[in-house]
């Protein structure tokens, strides 16, 4: 391609009379470079070496004609945009149609007239220069589009990769039932939510929309959600997480990024739970008789743009069989292909309706409303639904509770057994329950009061037995160093009398003789959960 | 827990009642040493009355049986609750010790 601020543009002119070259090169010359070509072929010769950037073409020519040549100029990819001008004789008959329809920019008819011929080939370049320079500007634009759909697309994955997606999440828990939904919207984002305990019956759910997409909304999507659950792990109060988060986000926000967000900590013993709501639109409590509550008192202003906010909270409590529905305003701002917006008031309606009566059916189920309402719309924001179903308070009448504080001393087993065996009595469970229960703690404390503190101190391990309806469930929590019993490797009891070991067999026991047995590190303790059933 | 100690021909009769865990397994086990160092060959382990067992008393049983089957002598477990039977199958005990449900069966298996 020609460097136009520094060459001349080339002109190619074609045509079987000499004379007329010539003609067409004084005239032409010099403003233009001219280059002349007797034939079709040679001209196409010549354009195949050099591109010219505008070509005046004889019609009537022997072998190949002008609109020949024409043809060929326009149906090769690489030469299609140069402007073809046609030259006609005046006594000719010309098809200017058919010039035109196989791409021809324009006709002169000879003898020439200068100034026409000037006129005519500037034009035509100008035209041809200004098309090149928007084909590349056009090229750049697409360039940086694709790379800002990339980033797009990189940010949504890093988003979409922090949620948590194991469903049921605490399976070892029946104090509640727990489900969440995020549907993506193709190109605008920021939902995320969160759930985690915070200490052994304190559960911390999070639901939030951060402003902006792509990766500096994931990033910042990415330290919200680090702080949160950093100053939740040590923090009782919403409204004071909410505070120091607040004030560590808009401190270094050069992009001012925000989020709105809920956050609630629930007990999941008593049903007692507090929340803050920062920005974000209202959550709803449904009761177990249908009776819906919004939650609807703002807290503060959006989080992250404005240091030393001070949060408040509220308060409050779940009966058995309560539902919370935290969501973000995909679900109320949903449209359908009219425009209209699905609304708190649908949204009222399903709750009460109360389709699911698990929070997964609960959960999938308005999700799939909202879907149905908006279908054939393009969602223009993501949608995500959190329902966290408070199945019944544990521990309500103290003498369902077994509650020991056991030193770690091997002596102490024997008092614990003795507990149990009374506990079990008293509530006119079989032998078996408590002999298994006997056998159970036995093996535990046994492993933990044998290996589980490497110094000196004091240490004691916290046991706590439940009775509910069918099963008792039972909770271990010691401060030794970290050590999962659910590790060990089975042992082998095939074995004969010489060949066999003693190893594992705590273990095994433990895992066959009970339902559910879980492990978790939290607050730096050992916790060690199984329940056993007392029907079956 | 109790541990008492009869006697029938050469044959002794550990009758447990308790639990046989980790507190009460080592002096079980000493108990039945001092019977095996004293010549005992033929030794059977009454559970009639023992509550539960625990992988501590597995281990008393399993050491027991790998002293006596050195020695050419004989181990019987007898009258297991449901529980301890549990244990045995699930720690394959069941299989690699001779258990029977009555004292009658085990006396007569010696």
């Amino acid at each position: 391609m020609s460097d136009r601020s520094q060459e001349k543009p080339v002109v190619l002119a074609v045509d079987d009379t000499p004379e007329n070259l010539d003609v067409v090169k004084g005239i032409l010359t010099p403003e233009y470079t001219v280059r002349a070509a007797t034939s079709g072929a040679m001209a196409l010769k010549i354009i195949e070496k050099q591109r010219p950037d505008i070509v005046l073409l004889d019609i009537m020519m022997p072998e190949m004609d002008g609109y020949e040549v024409c043809r060929r100029i326009k149906a090769d990819e690489a030469t299609r945009d140069i402007p073809v001008i046609f030259l006609t004789a005046m006594d000719q008959t010309t098809d200017e149609a058919k010039g035109f329809d196989l791409g021809a920019a324009d006709y002169i008819t000879k003898p020439v007239n200068p100034p026409i011929l000037e006129a005519r080939v500037r034009t035509h370049l100008a035209l041809k220069f200004a098309m090149d320079d928007l084909h590349s500007a056009y090229a750049v634009i697409k360039k940086q589009k694709d790379r800002m759909q990339e980033e797009l697309n990189v940010g949504r994955d890093i988003q979409m990769s922090m949620v948590p997606v194991e469903f049921p999440p605490f399976p070892n828990r029946d104090e509640f039932d727990l489900h969440a939904v995020l549907d993506p919207a193709r190109e605008v984002g920021g939902d995320f939510y969160d759930y985690f305990f915070v200490k052994e019956d304190e559960i911390c759910l999070v639901v939030g929309d951060v402003s902006g997409k792509g990766v500096p909304a994931a990033l910042f999507m990415a330290v919200t959600k680090t702080m949160l659950k950093t100053s939740a792990m040590d923090d009782p109060s919403p409204a004071s997480i909410f505070t120091r988060v607040n004030d560590e986000l808009s401190a270094d926000n050069p992009a001012s990024m925000f989020v709105t967000m809920f956050l609630a900590l629930v007990n999941v013993r008593t049903g007692e739970f507090r929340y803050c709501n920062a920005g974000h639109n209202p959550p709803y409590l449904l009761h177990s008789d249908r009776a819906l509550t919004c939650l609807n008192e703002r807290h503060g202003p959006i989080v992250g743009a404005m240091p030393g906010i001070v949060y408040k909270e509220g308060k409050g409590q779940l009966a058995e069989d309560d539902m919370l529905y935290i969501f973000t305003d995909g679900v109320t701002e949903a449209m359908d292909t009219e425009g209209n917006l699905y609304s708190e008031s649908r949204l009222e309606k399903f709750l009460r309706g109360r389709e699911g009566s698990t929070s997964r059916a609960m959960a999938e189920a308005s999700l799939k409303e909202i879907e149905d309402y908006a279908l054939g719309a393009e969602q223009a924001d993501d949608i995500t639904i959190l329902v966290f179903r408070f199945n019944r308070a544990l521990g309500g009448t103290a003498g369902q509770v077994l509650e020991l504080s056991v030193k770690a001393d091997l002596s102490e087993i024997q008092r614990v057994n003795a507990a149990i065996e009374s506990f079990c009595e008293d509530r006119g469970l079989p032998a078996g329950i408590s002999q298994k229960l006997g056998i159970i703690l036995d093996e535990l404390l046994n492993n933990t009061i044998s290996y589980g503190f490497t110094d000196d101190g004091e240490h004691e391990i916290q046991v706590h037995i439940e009775f509910a309806d069918n099963r008792v469930i039972v909770k271990v929590s010691d401060d030794g160093i970290p050590f999962n019993p659910f590790d060990q490797v089975a042992p082998d009891t095939t074995l004969s009398i010489e060949e066999r070991g003693i190893g594992g067999l705590g273990v095994l026991l433990i895992r066959e003789m009970t339902d559910r047995q879980t492990y978790q590190r939290l607050s730096n303790k050992n916790i060690v959960t199984f329940t056993v059933k007392t029907e079956n | 827990m109790k541990l008492e100690v009869k006697e029938s021909d050469d044959i002794k009769i550990l009758v447990f009642e308790g639990n046989l865990d980790t507190n009460t397994s080592p002096d079980a086990e000493a108990t039945i040493n001092e019977l095996i160092d004293g010549g005992s060959q033929k030794l059977l382990i009454h559970f009639g009355n023992l509550n539960f067992i625990s992988s501590a008393g597995l281990r008393v049983l399993l050491a027991t049986a790998k002293k006596l089957k050195g020695t050419g002598g004989n181990l019987q477990i007898c009258s297991l609750n449901p529980t301890v039977q549990e244990v045995f199958d699930i720690s394959g005990f069941g299989s690699i010790l001779k258990v029977t449900s009555t004292e009658e069966e085990a006396l007569s298996a010696f």
